[in-house]
């Protein structure tokens, strides 16, 4: 699902962020990445979803090789990528359900059958009640889960986190990362970038580790017990 | 989550839903747009105001060439030749002189001011009513109006018929008013180039002030766009509510410039038909018709939606997405 084949990232100025870094990952399979700041998670995930383009070597996301997507046909990758950021990136002066609803207005879905979708998708993250507030009225974790409503209304393939419980207290975190499980269960690829390590060190999935813009580690942090347990532990 | 969309470029809607739900889309996004006016009232009257009196000033240049043109015309079909009598000539003779002067073959048509006509007509029109009372005698001259035939009111013709008269002995004096006619003409011409050069640069000034203020609209949007961005907008779809803000604009300012410029007129008419009738003219200023004024306003939005649109393309593509 998602596929880097020696992949380098030079900023203009000589900056190296990305040393032939390959992964692959599997339709269907979740994922941490970590390492330090600046080790170069960012730009792993702005390639991904197309906001930078690789110096060298190839991506293909959702079975598209994304060297030859061209500026015009961006914005229907991305439409298959959720995105979810620590910063949440939310519309402040729309509604809780215009801000889940836009990914679905954009694709031109009907009002009835956006109204349908932002429901569920609402109620997936426990904020129904929520959906006539604006963004300033909720706490930090609800926000961040009005961010992954809206990620996941349009039922993308894929849904990659940046940082995603890099403001919440260890509870709200696990409360959060539990619902990605829930996805991933669901057969939704899942991207999840963090310097929680205590965090991946409890969910023992497999861990795509950055040092300094090389992947240094990729596999499974506490031993391989972990992969049988993780749907019994959270469902 | 139970069932997935398969891929990306594949998810998208139905080509016919899609079709049947753009329409929706635009008019939605339209009164969309129109809110976001109004939810900066100062910035949007200011730029109506602007762009009304931009448009304001070439129309009302439209409206005077016009008048001017109709002006024109009125007096160009009747260059009349003025002939002072002498005072000495008295009503009988002067009569008579009426009867000669219709026999000419040049001439179309007569008409005789007495001296005592021309006095209370002078004491009715100057405004010197009361002084005159004062006169001994009528100073005023008995006077013809001599209006040409079609062949014969060309200028050369004219000036002819003009000399023929004056050798008529109870003429003291003949007058033809062309050169000040041709005279009009020029100005009216010299006008007209003015007007077109003046509204091209007001019309330019539109363009601009309107992609400037979308530009800034962008700019206050840059966040928001920046999300579209992210969650998978085309840029078709993110530019479309700044391009009805310049429909929007275009309109407005459109109907504020008809106003102003109908307003003006209604003005300037009192004052134009009190010294009308000091010329003894039918003239009548006329307005903007109906027709001009949807002229004028779907004018505006022609260019208030290019400016826009050249804001938009500038400026909606380097807005990209960051993560941060």
């Amino acid at each position: 699902m998602i596929n880097f084949n020696k992949v380098n990232k030079t900023y203009p100025g000589g900056f190296l962020a990305l040393k032939q870094v390959s992964f692959n990952l599997e339709s269907g399979e979740m994922a941490f990445l970590t390492g330090h700041s600046g080790a170069g998670k960012s730009t792993l995930l702005k390639l991904i979803s197309l906001m930078e383009k690789p110096s060298s070597g190839s991506i293909q996301v959702n079975h598209t090789e994304l060297a030859d997507i061209k500026y015009k046909q961006i914005p229907y990758v991305r439409r298959g990528i959720g995105m979810i950021f620590q910063s949440h990136n939310l519309l402040k002066d729309r509604t809780v359900f215009d801000n889940v609803a836009l990914p679905l207005i954009i694709e031109g879905v009907s009002h009835s059958e956006i109204k349908k979708r932002v429901a569920t998708a609402l109620d997936k993250v426990h904020l129904t009640s929520k959906s006539k507030c604006y963004p300033h009225m909720l706490s930090g974790g609800e926000q961040q889960r009005v961010g992954i409503a809206r990620a996941i209304v349009n039922k993308p393939p894929i849904l990659l986190a940046d940082e995603p419980t890099g403001n919440l207290d260890p509870k709200l975190s696990l409360d959060i990362i539990s619902l990605f499980e829930e996805f991933n269960a669901a057969g939704v690829t899942v991207l999840i970038a963090t310097h929680d390590l205590g965090l991946i060190a409890r969910m023992k999935y497999r861990t795509l580790t950055l040092k300094e813009g090389t992947m240094i580690n990729d596999g499974i942090v506490d031993g391989l017990q972990a992969q049988g347990t993780r749907h019994e532990q959270h469902s | 989550m139970s069932n997935i969309h398969s891929s990306g470029l594949k998810s998208r809607s139905s080509f016919l839903a899609r079709l049947l739900t753009l329409p929706i889309r635009h008019v939605q996004q339209a009164v969309g747009s129109l809110g976001n006016l109004w939810r900066t009232p100062f910035t949007t009257v200011m730029t109506i105001f602007v762009l009304g009196i931009s448009l304001a000033l070439p129309a009302t240049l439209h409206l005077f060439v016009k008048n001017a043109q109709q002006v024109s015309e009125q007096w160009d079909s009747a260059s009349q030749i003025t002939l002072f009598l002498k005072l000495s000539t008295s009503e009988k003779s002067a009569q008579n002189l009426v009867q000669r002067v219709s026999l000419y073959n040049e001439v179309a048509d007569v008409r005789y001011i007495s001296a005592k006509q021309a006095l209370k007509e002078f004491k009715v029109l100057s405004g010197f009513g009361q002084s005159l009372e004062y006169l001994d005698e009528n100073p005023l001259p008995a006077t013809l109006l001599v209006t040409p035939t079609q062949r014969a009111s060309q200028a050369e013709a004219a000036n002819a018929l003009l000399a023929k008269l004056s050798k008529e002995r109870e003429v003291e004096q003949g007058k033809l008013d062309l050169e000040w006619l041709t005279r009009l003409e020029a100005m009216a011409r010299l006008i007209e180039d003015i007007v077109l050069g003046v509204a091209l640069l007001l019309c330019l000034s539109v363009v601009l002030i309107v992609g400037n203020t979308i530009r800034l609209a962008i700019l206050n949007e840059k966040d928001a766009i920046a999300i579209m961005k992210l969650v998978g907008a085309t840029d078709s779809f993110i530019q479309r509510p700044f391009l009805y803000s310049g429909i929007w604009y275009g309109i407005f300012g459109g109907i504020l410039s008809c106003i102003a410029v109908t307003l003006l007129a209604w003005y300037l008419g009192y004052a134009i038909s009190d010294l009308t009738e000091l010329y003894q003219s039918n003239f009548q200023l006329e307005g903007l018709s109906i027709r001009e004024a949807l002229m004028l306003i779907s004018f505006a939005i022609v260019l208030a939606l290019t400016g826009s649109y050249i804001s938009v393309r500038q400026h909606i593509k380097a807005i990209e997405p960051n993560a941060d």
